[in-house]
């Protein structure tokens, strides 16, 4: 490590606070970083934890609302706090979280490339432009003199971001301040980006600071990590030794309970409890309601401690830490149901848009494309895809919320007409993604559980009353949540009210779309424990929805991956996880392969394969034509592509391109 | 709405220009309502000795042409303004939200029928639809309400359908189709409790509006006829006796202008009070 | 965007015809006997058949409605009864001394009102942002035609600075009285809508300046002038340029009431001589006239918003 040399940015004792109508809001609270000249330091927090804060102070963009002090703020010698106006653009680039939002949707990709060469070196306008479409093309991006003139709008998700990244690195910045930059994004497109964030930084020597809630990716880029919670910086140290062996509880709780496919068959472990209230801040350790090391102590003022080669913790008990286990026991396999489906799809399609009255010439696109699957009792069916494949409006499809266009569905045996009758809609239920948007912000808990026990007559009166403290025990909630009104919950204690309120009518399959998306690490892996143990004792089959193969691969029995409308992939989860795999799912799967994508992914035009436009192990014009066949890679696993099963077993990697490495998860 | 629900409602504080606007408004209100058994003249008397008498004791606003005392016709056409705008307001939401909700719950065929005729009345300035509608006929109060009401539906009717149409893509909305709940209990639970705070704001800015557009009207003439004293109308007759008599528009005059000023405040502060955007976010 | 354009100017032509049948249907349908709303209810039989033939209120409805449409589309308006000459050059002399009242008064509403608002939002809580909210509530609580008053009270009756009513033909040479003539009711119509415009801009500005793009752009070091005008405000001026059109509206309406009681010979006092005098010909023609103008005002303002807003101007794929 290049620890001697003087660093780029280094920050001590940041703290931000806002005053808010009632109290004094505290960010950060002396928070220290340093990131060493050419080095990449992530910093990692969930929500909350004031990590953009972090970013937006370095720009001196924090507002007149937030006051901002430090014992030292400096880049490259200068003072930060001072300075911020004149060096940001020109020696600090910045990269934002969601580039459709980021992007000034009236201005062309070209000027807002252009732009920085403009104001700050003053180049001429031609001379700006050129060196903004040579810009753009170093990114990889396609067709450069067309996207130039094209407004943010036209552009694909991945591409917008590259055409940030661009903007950032316009001005010729030594430091690129990256905030969740791929977090809006797809998997396939994230690796994508980390690849080109690699790149960058060897080919013009560039240091980072990379902001992210997601360990997986900052253990892909970063040399070393700075964890962040509740405003605090409570652990710093070199990527591998910090991901190996975490010296702070809230480390150690965050990896416990990231959901791996490598360690799909063990109990994650949540953090329990919430964050603390940032406008009344614990003077000791603002962890310890949470920890589960917690002693009398604690409540004393935590310094950052030495803690090994380059390391420190704010944790005087950070030696022990290492006893705490990283994984639960392993979850019990579920058994193989013998049983006749449950749930059973076939060829079910449907499509948006279309010709109308006033336009006949629409094409009707197609969001679900003859898609079949099975669900047995008892069973949980994983179904994978990106933003766009179309696997809520086959969530939908499945609970006939939406018409289908064709195709054949059957519950417990008996086929589902287009408007089910109350039975069907008893047994099946959903649960969905937005823990804000789910519950009736005007109605209690109580009222929320008691509306489907009284609509399907299942218990009035007292009985209603018993069978909501069930549903609330059920979930894990206390009984006095009853009289408490969305708006007083927290996301995790909203998502638990919706899959009670899923659960009130007893049903035997429940569909889960995106349930857990919404939620940070710590809450998500609490949920995701209570749905495991919901299936284990009611019995219930779910189709688990998500767009993270890390969920679904802790979670589910078998796995189906979606891609434009249609499956890929299907079988055991085992067997879905290992080799072979759908040269997509192997995309997923592996950053390694999904950076070979093929970035122009236009739509299928003849028969041939939806994923033969951006497939990296694409054989030629058969995939274009030719629909591909179904081929049996072992009981039950079934790979839709031309490729044979043989060869699909041999990874399709070729050497990735200079300074990329593989990725290191602990 | 349930109790429990109000009660958390009632325990925000209550913005102070509610309150001001409120106790303003009321105060007109009481006055329209006793307005005849407290005016001290007979407004409608002509009264031929006391013509242009200026303000004074006797005759705290003055007389008009016809020697009738101005105070006594302000405070006798006080009703007008409020029938005008709480009458015609109450009508377009008695017409507008449920064409809103229907069109934003039943798309298609029901819903083009329903929003290309609004689209259309919302393509003719307002003045001039309630112009049109009031052209042939002889006009009265009860038509200047219905005037000002048919102008204002289409704005609440694109309203509701907006604010239905955001709720109906809500998680709970989907959550209560999965229970197979029908159009109108989905409407009546979901829709409606989360929906009647944006358009009651709403309906408070088209007071005022309507008070404006009612009284424009019966400036021009198409409101309630002489002898009554609405004020626009008042405002319009005292035209020719600006130069010798100019209270008799300004008193009717102010006394709009207050009335507008509560109506607004009550409106903002309803808006203050219901506004989600606006509201501080302290839970629990 | 010629294709956007050809849809919008469709879209307009169909408004328009609509209009049309609206404004026939509405004069035709409603209760009362046209012909003795005409004469007065004192008519003699012979004098109402007189006029519902010449009128040719003996047709069935559409026929009717045909006959008039057909003579709009060969550019006759139609004969006004009352003065007994054709509405066209009536309606169009009128509608030239209302177009300078509206459109002097459109342009200072537009000009004003986005500087305005724009300075508000730049300059959060100071004297001018809270004056414009004053303004604001001036425009709500004070009718037009009541601030017409107080001015004609003001500057006509008690200061003799400014005519109070009428009207003063520029073919006269005389450019101060005509001038003088209409500074009232440009002052009238205008400072309400101003008011109204700005403090719109400001909250639209207000949204932007606290959009990411902004937050980007001055991170990328460029000079607040360059995060004002090129990031800022063409997405700011998109919900301004809706709210202009809405008022335009007003401003029709508007021009009506302050025609009238300025003594103003335009159009809309020529309506309110229609109505007044039941001229049902020249109502139906002046209400078209109107109705088309509005209708352009709103394709117009279509147009700007498509030229500012490339989600519109440009197709969705690159």
């Amino acid at each position: 490590m290049a620890e001697a040399a003087a660093p780029i940015l280094a920050v001590e004792g940041l703290s931000v606070s806002y005053a808010t109508p009632y109290a004094r809001l505290f960010a950060l609270d002396d928070v220290s970083l340093a990131i060493p000249r050419g080095e990449v330091l992530g910093l990692v927090g969930e929500s909350g934890s004031g990590k953009s804060t972090v970013v937006l102070a370095a720009l001196g963009l924090l507002g007149e609302a937030a006051s901002v002090s430090a014992r030292r703020a400096e880049f490259d010698g200068r003072d930060l706090l001072a300075d911020a106006a004149a060096l940001r653009g020109r020696r600090i680039g910045v990269v934002f979280q969601d580039p459709a939002a980021a992007l000034n949707p009236a201005l062309s990709i070209g000027l807002q490339v252009a732009e920085p060469m403009l104001t700050h070196q003053r180049l001429p306008r031609t001379e700006a432009y050129a060196r903004a479409a040579a810009l753009l093309g170093e990114l990889g991006i396609p067709r450069v003199a067309e996207i130039m003139q094209a407004y943010p709008h036209q552009l694909s998700g991945g591409m917008k971001q590259r055409a940030m990244i661009a903007a950032a690195l316009a001005g010729e910045p030594e430091l690129l301040l990256l905030d969740e930059p791929t977090t809006a994004l797809d998997v396939t497109i994230e690796a994508q980006i980390l690849d080109l964030l690699e790149g960058l930084r060897a080919s013009r020597g560039l240091s980072m600071l990379l902001v992210s809630h997601n360990l997986g990716i900052v253990g892909r880029l970063c040399d070393r990590l700075t964890i962040l919670y509740a405003g605090r910086t409570v652990e710093t140290g070199p990527t591998a030794a910090v991901l190996a062996a975490p010296r702070h509880p809230y480390t150690r709780g965050l990896l416990g309970a990231l959901p791996r496919p490598e360690a799909r068959a063990r109990r994650l472990l949540p953090i329990p409890g919430a964050l603390p209230d940032l406008r009344s801040p614990d003077p000791g350790c603002n962890f310890r309601p949470r920890c589960p090391l917690a002693v009398a102590a604690c409540a004393e003022p935590q310094a950052m401690l030495p803690a090994g080669p380059a390391r420190r913790v704010r944790c005087h008990r950070h030696a022990l830490v290492a006893d705490l286990p990283l994984l639960l026991d392993p979850v019990a396999p579920s058994r193989p149901s013998a049983a006749a489906p449950l749930v059973d799809v076939e060829g079910l399609t449907r499509g948006f848009g279309g010709p109308t009255l006033l336009r006949r010439r629409r094409t009707r696109v197609h969001a679900v494309d003859g898609m079949s699957l099975t669900i047995h009792p008892g069973e949980i069916v994983g179904l994978v895809g990106e933003s766009g494949c179309g696997k809520s409006t086959l969530a939908r499809l499945i609970l006939r919320l939406l018409p289908a266009d064709g195709g054949r569905l059957a519950f417990d045996g008996r086929p589902v007409p287009e408007r089910p009758d109350l039975a069907f809609r008893r047994r099946a239920q959903i649960v969905l993604q937005n823990p804000d948007g789910s519950l009736n912000p005007r109605r209690t808990v109580e009222a929320i559980l008691r509306r489907p026990l009284a609509h399907f007559g299942l218990a009035q009166g007292a009985a209603a009353g018993r069978e909501v403290a069930r549903l609330l025990e059920l979930v894990r909630l206390p009984e006095a949540y009853r009289s408490r009104y969305p708006h007083q919950l927290s996301g995790g204690e909203k998502q638990r009210v919706g899959i009670a309120r899923a659960l009130a009518t007893r049903p035997d399959f429940l569909v889960c779309d995106e349930a857990v998306s919404a939620l940070d690490v710590s809450v998500q892996a609490a949920v995701l424990n209570l749905l495991q143990d919901l299936r284990d004792t009611l019995g219930v089959a779910y189709l688990f929805i998500s767009h993270d193969i890390g969920v679904i691969a802790h979670i589910a029995d078998t796995i189906v991956v979606m891609y434009r409308g249609h499956a890929m992939e299907r079988g055991p989860a085992d067997a879905v996880l290992h080799a072979p795999h759908h040269p997509y799912t192997e995309a997923l799967l592996s950053a390694g392969a999904a950076r070979q994508m093929r970035l122009v992914d236009t739509a299928p035009s003849g028969a041939g394969c939806r994923f033969a436009g951006a497939c990296p192990r694409k054989l030629g014009a058969i995939c274009d034509i030719e629909p591909p066949p179904w081929r049996e890679a072992s009981a039950g696993h079934r790979i839709l592509c031309h490729i044979p099963v043989e060869q699909l077993a041999r990874p399709g990697l070729r050497p990735g391109p200079a300074g990329a490495r593989r990725p290191q998860t602990p | 709405m349930s109790a429990a629900a109000l009660r958390h409602a009632a325990s925000r504080r209550l913005p102070g220009t509610l309150l001001l606007g409120g106790a303003v408004l009321g105060a007109i209100a009481v006055l329209a309502v006793i307005g005849p058994w407290i005016t001290p003249y007979n407004p409608t008397a002509f009264a031929v000795r006391f013509r242009f008498v200026p303000p004074g004791a006797a005759h705290w606003f003055g007389t008009d042409e016809f020697g009738r005392d101005v105070l006594s016709r302000v405070l006798a056409g006080a009703h007008y303004s409020l029938v005008m705008g709480f009458g015609a307001t109450a009508l377009s939401l008695a017409v507008g939200v449920p064409l809103g909700l229907l069109a934003a719950f039943h798309r298609g065929l029901v819903e083009e029928a329903i929003m290309r005729p609004i689209d259309l009345l919302i393509s003719l300035p307002p003045v001039l639809l309630g112009l049109l509608i009031l052209a042939v006929t002889p006009p009265n109060l009860f038509k200047t309400v219905l005037a000002v009401g048919i102008v204002y539906v289409p704005i609440l009717a694109r309203l509701s359908r907006a604010v239905a149409l955001g709720l109906l893509e809500e998680d709970f909305v989907t959550a209560a189709r999965a229970r197979g709940e029908g159009a109108v209990s989905i409407l009546a639970r979901e829709i409606l409790p989360n929906a009647w705070p944006p358009i009651i704001v709403e309906s408070g800015l088209r007071v005022t509006f309507a008070i404006l557009l009612g009284s424009s009207l019966s400036f021009l003439g198409l409101g309630p006829q002489p002898p009554g004293s609405e004020w626009g109308l008042m405002i319009a007759e005292s035209r020719e006796f600006l130069d010798r008599a100019p209270w008799i528009g300004l008193a009717p005059g102010f006394s709009l202008c207050v009335l507008l000023i509560a109506v607004n405040l009550f409106g903002e502060g309803l808006r203050e009070f219901l506004d989600p955007r606006l509201r501080g976010r302290a839970g629990g | 965007m010629g294709l956007y354009l050809a849809r919008r100017l469709l879209a307009m032509l169909g408004v328009v015809w609509a209009m049309s049948v609206l404004i026939f249907g509405i004069i035709h349908i409603l209760p009362g006997n046209v012909a003795y709303a005409i004469l007065g209810e004192y008519a003699t039989p012979q004098a109402v058949a007189i006029l519902e033939d010449r009128l040719g209120l003996h047709d069935p409805l559409p026929l009717q409605y045909w006959h008039w449409f057909s003579a709009l589309l060969h550019g006759d308006l139609g004969r006004s009864l009352v003065m007994d000459r054709p509405a066209g050059p009536l309606i169009f002399e009128a509608l030239g001394h209302s177009a300078i009242l509206a459109g002097s008064s459109f342009l200072l509403v537009a000009v004003f009102g986005i500087l305005l608002g724009v300075h508000a939002a730049t300059h959060r809580g100071t004297a001018v942002d809270r004056a414009l909210t004053l303004m604001q509530l001036g425009f709500i609580a004070i009718p037009d035609f009541f601030w017409a008053i107080l001015l004609i009270l003001i500057f006509a009756a008690w200061l003799h600075w400014l005519p109070a009513t009428g009207y003063a033909p520029l073919d006269g040479g005389d450019l101060l009285a005509w001038l003088s003539h209409l500074v009232l009711p440009v002052f009238v119509l205008s400072i309400g809508l101003i008011a109204h415009v700005s403090r719109l801009t400001r909250s639209s500005m207000l949204e932007a300046l606290e959009s990411r793009y902004v937050l980007a752009a001055r991170a990328k070091g460029l000079p607040a002038r360059l995060v004002l005008g090129r990031h800022a405000l063409p997405n700011a001026l998109l919900p301004t340029i809706t709210i202009l059109a809405i008022d335009a509206g007003l401003l029709i309406g508007g021009v009506v009431v302050v025609e009238t009681v300025f003594a103003y010979p335009g159009l809309g006092r020529l309506l309110i001589f229609a109505i007044d005098h039941h001229d049902l010909p020249l109502l139906q023609a002046g209400m078209m006239v109107v109705t088309t103008i509005y209708a352009l005002a709103n394709l117009i303002a279509d147009l700007g918003y498509a030229l500012l807003d490339p989600r519109i101007r440009v197709g969705a794929h690159a």
